[in-house]
């Protein structure tokens, strides 16, 4: 390929590549900022799933009777203000 | 082709910046809300579209280099001194990353391609994923930058343009060769995307943890492909380099090496943060050192500052490497202090014994680790720099301290699984340890009773020792892990009703990441195992004439003959040698010198025989002792080899397996 060959093919692949960055598209995504209970929602999620691995674990016999029900207590106090919080908002 | 690659070089710098300019700016004026002639979110648009605009200019600049090797266009500076027109197909590939110029193309190409999924996938949280383009951007524009102004791959020779070029580097002609840098590349560059996300939440002040979970899986990705290109890289090395073994300590090994442990520490830690809101401070700095220590091991490589010997060309570009690394350094810290009030942790540590002080001793001694070796790496440069001398480590020096290293990570790999979150009581730790210690010292009464002991000819033998200690500590890991598989499969099987196999299957399909990680684990205690095989080697040196013999452990090499071929490329010379067990003859054995004929540069070309239970023959033919005029023989007899790469594989699975979406079923038991 000679050199000017080179560079025409260079000017359409920069023809090509302006088009699509600058084509005048009407419908693009909107950067909405997350609400507090968009967070509050994420954080009741791991909870619940910090709950499922705690019994689960508790099945498998991984922890005494004494030590699961006092993390399952914390845990559940956890997810209890969370849920009052997001009925709340 | 010279100059379409220059053309579109060019481009995807002012795509790059444009993508880094308009980003950042659209970012603001959203976070501000100024009113603007042009939306914000518009322009935020043009700037992911540049951002995968500026994909395809670097996959044509790309493709003229590729281009050019195959047309054998000696014109180009670059070809002429990595190509020669007998080069085989596949190794003129290996053309595009051989060079310094090369590599950083592709370097800037791989860059180009994850950006390219990141702004495809973007939907997943707008916002995130342009603050996480935005600064992409800015770390391709960096090395656009170098490859239009520092090491460009497209100049051109000056004057007459010679009929064949210098030729591939035969220590890269290797079937490896064609896939091990672009996996390490994979891995190296990959961390460029955690990196942006982590950086950009901290500046837009992610609110949640979602973005560590976004980052988590990328860095699984990436740190899989690291994986993968540091264990074919030792692959490599113990096919090629011939001294019978895989790994020396060399800087461009230790450069890989870095990285790799503090993406491992951050994949621990992460689930610290994710459940229980800890360790944030930490995991951005683990973020962050991970990728600048990809840029540190880049510089100390590139820049000449260390020898090695797969060290690319010594260049200046060292220097920019290290304005690049003082920039980003000062945007993490920057960005660090001002966001700091957003890192605070939600809970601290309530007890040593839990899984949260297990990871945490974890993460500190993979840092640790990363340390010691960094110090290593950099102490040559220091004495010389302080002292007017240069003073290297040896392999011995790192090995007396990454060996104690890694059997501590192993004993906590162990550990970690069965510690509860939290806390534990003495009563738990009684319920779940007491298996894994009795398979421990079980191990060491059965290796003792089979002849591994930690001395050797009545004198302590440290590399026994640790490997006796490794072999304990694996049965201990093993039995842990598969205790834990155990428990959940039988509460899955008892709930459900089913049997143990789909029990398995439930188990890993409800929890992925959990046992996914597992199954690395179990792949790291074998990969242990096969390390620990070293202790073990056996060598022997001979000078063979026809029908002399060699013995080592339970084979005899006798030499049959020696031969000589040649082909377009090279001209080789054989060493025929009959290999017999008990006076039984088994199989023949052909290890080769090459000289490759472009460049003149002479290549030794193992023969390994491997055996199911991982016992190794490695066989050099060293070349003719000119004192004598008869060929030298070298071999060695490595245990457990085999594992290791095993061990990679499973390892592999296991990270699979993890990066699969979770699946809680009902009839799971939950």
């Amino acid at each position: 390929m000679t050199q000017t060959l080179g560079f025409i093919a260079g000017l359409l692949l920069l023809i090509a590549l302006l088009v699509y960055t600058f084509w005048p598209e009407n419908v693009f995504a909107s950067q909405k900022e997350k609400t507090r209970l968009d967070y509050l929602l994420e954080r009741k999620e791991q909870l619940n799933e910090n709950l499922r691995d705690l019994n689960f674990e508790f099945r498998a016999g991984k922890y005494p009777e004494e030590d699961f029900q006092a993390q399952r207590v914390q845990l559940e106090n956890e997810t209890a203000q969370l849920s009052a919080e997001i009925e709340s908002l | 082709m010279a100059a379409f690659g220059s053309f579109a070089l060019l481009i995807a710098l002012a795509l790059a910046a444009y993508n880094l300019l308009a980003g950042a700016l659209a970012l603001r004026l959203i976070a501000t809300g100024q009113p603007t002639a042009v939306s914000p979110e518009r322009l935020a648009d043009t700037a992911r579209r540049a951002g995968i605009a500026g994909f395809w200019a670097v996959t044509a600049a790309a493709f003229a280099l590729v281009w050019s090797v195959f047309t054998n266009d000696f014109s180009i500076t670059y070809i002429l001194e990595h190509s020669n027109r007998a080069l085989p197909a596949a190794y003129k590939f290996s053309a595009l990353w051989s060079g310094q110029e090369g590599s950083l193309l592709l370097w800037a190409w791989l860059l180009a391609a994850y950006g390219f999924v990141l702004r495809l996938t973007h939907k997943n949280d707008v916002k995130l994923y342009a603050y996480a383009g935005a600064i992409l951007a800015g770390i391709q524009f960096f090395f656009l930058l170098l490859l239009n102004f520092a090491a460009p791959p497209f100049a051109l020779l000056k004057g007459a343009v010679p009929d064949d070029g210098a030729g591939l580097n035969p220590l890269l002609q290797y079937p490896e060769m064609v896939i091990h840098p672009p996996m390490l590349y994979l891995g190296y560059v990959g961390f460029s995307v955690p990196f942006a996300f982590a950086l950009g939440a901290l500046m837009m002040r992610y609110p949640g943890e979602k973005w560590i979970r976004i980052t988590r899986v990328w860095t699984m990705v990436t740190w899989l492909f690291l994986t993968c290109g540091v264990f074919l890289g030792m692959h490599w090395a113990y096919a090629v380099l011939g001294w019978g073994g895989y790994w020396s300590w060399d800087p461009v090994e230790i450069a890989s090496l870095m990285p790799w442990l503090t993406g491992t520490a951050f994949l621990h830690s992460v689930m610290m943060q994710e459940k229980k809101g800890m360790m944030k401070s930490w995991n951005i700095w683990l973020i962050f050192s991970t990728f600048l220590l990809t840029i540190l091991g880049t510089m100390l490589t590139r820049g000449g500052l260390v020898s090695s010997v797969h060290a690319f060309a010594e260049s200046p570009i060292g220097y920019w490497f290290m304005v690049f690394m003082v920039i980003v350094l000062a945007v993490c810290i920057f960005t660090y202090i001002l966001q700091y009030s957003h890192l605070k942790s939600e809970r601290q540590i309530e007890s040593v014994v839990s899984r949260e002080s297990a990871f945490l001793f974890n993460n500190l001694v993979l840092i640790a680790a990363c340390f010691v070796i960094l110090w290593g790496a950099l102490f040559p440069v220091l004495s010389e720099y302080f002292a007017g001398n240069k003073v290297t480590f040896d392999a011995a020096w790192y090995n007396r301290i990454a060996v104690p290293i890694g059997l501590f990570l192993l004993f906590l790999a162990g550990v970690g699984p069965l510690l509860p979150w939290r806390s534990t009581s003495l009563r738990s730790i009684r319920r779940n340890f007491v298996l894994p210690v009795v398979a421990l010292w079980a191990t060491v009464a059965v290796c003792l009773l089979a002849g591994v002991r930690p001395w050797h000819d009545g004198l302590f033998d440290q590399g026994r020792f640790y490997a006796l200690v490794a072999f304990a500590l694996a049965a201990g890991v093993l039995t842990a892990i598969g205790s834990e598989f155990l428990r959940g499969m039988l509460v899955i099987a008892k709930q459900s009703g089913r049997n143990l196999i789909w029990a398995k299957y439930q188990l890993i399909r409800r929890n992925t990441r959990r046992y996914g990680g597992y199954i690395v684990h179990v792949g790291v205690v074998i990969v242990v195992i096969g390390l620990a095989g070293a202790a073990f080697n056996r060598s022997a040196e001979s000078e063979m004439a026809l029908h002399d013999k060699l013995v080592i452990g339970p084979y005899t090499l006798e030499c049959a003959g020696f031969t000589q071929d040649a082909n377009a490329n090279y001209d080789s010379e054989y060493a025929l040698l009959d290999v017999s067990r008990g006076g039984k003859k088994l199989f023949q054995m052909t290890p080769e010198k090459r000289v490759y004929l472009a460049s003149q540069q002479p290549q030794t070309m193992v023969a390994i025989h491997s055996t199911v239970t991982g016992w190794d023959l490695y066989v050099v033919y060293e070349g003719v002792n000119p004192d004598t005029g008869q060929p030298i023989i070298k071999a060695f007899l490595n245990p457990l080899v085999n594992w290791i790469w095993l061990g990679v594989l499973v390892m592999a699975l296991g990270t699979l397996i993890a990066l699969v979406p979770k699946q809680w079923s009902v009839n799971s038991g939950q």
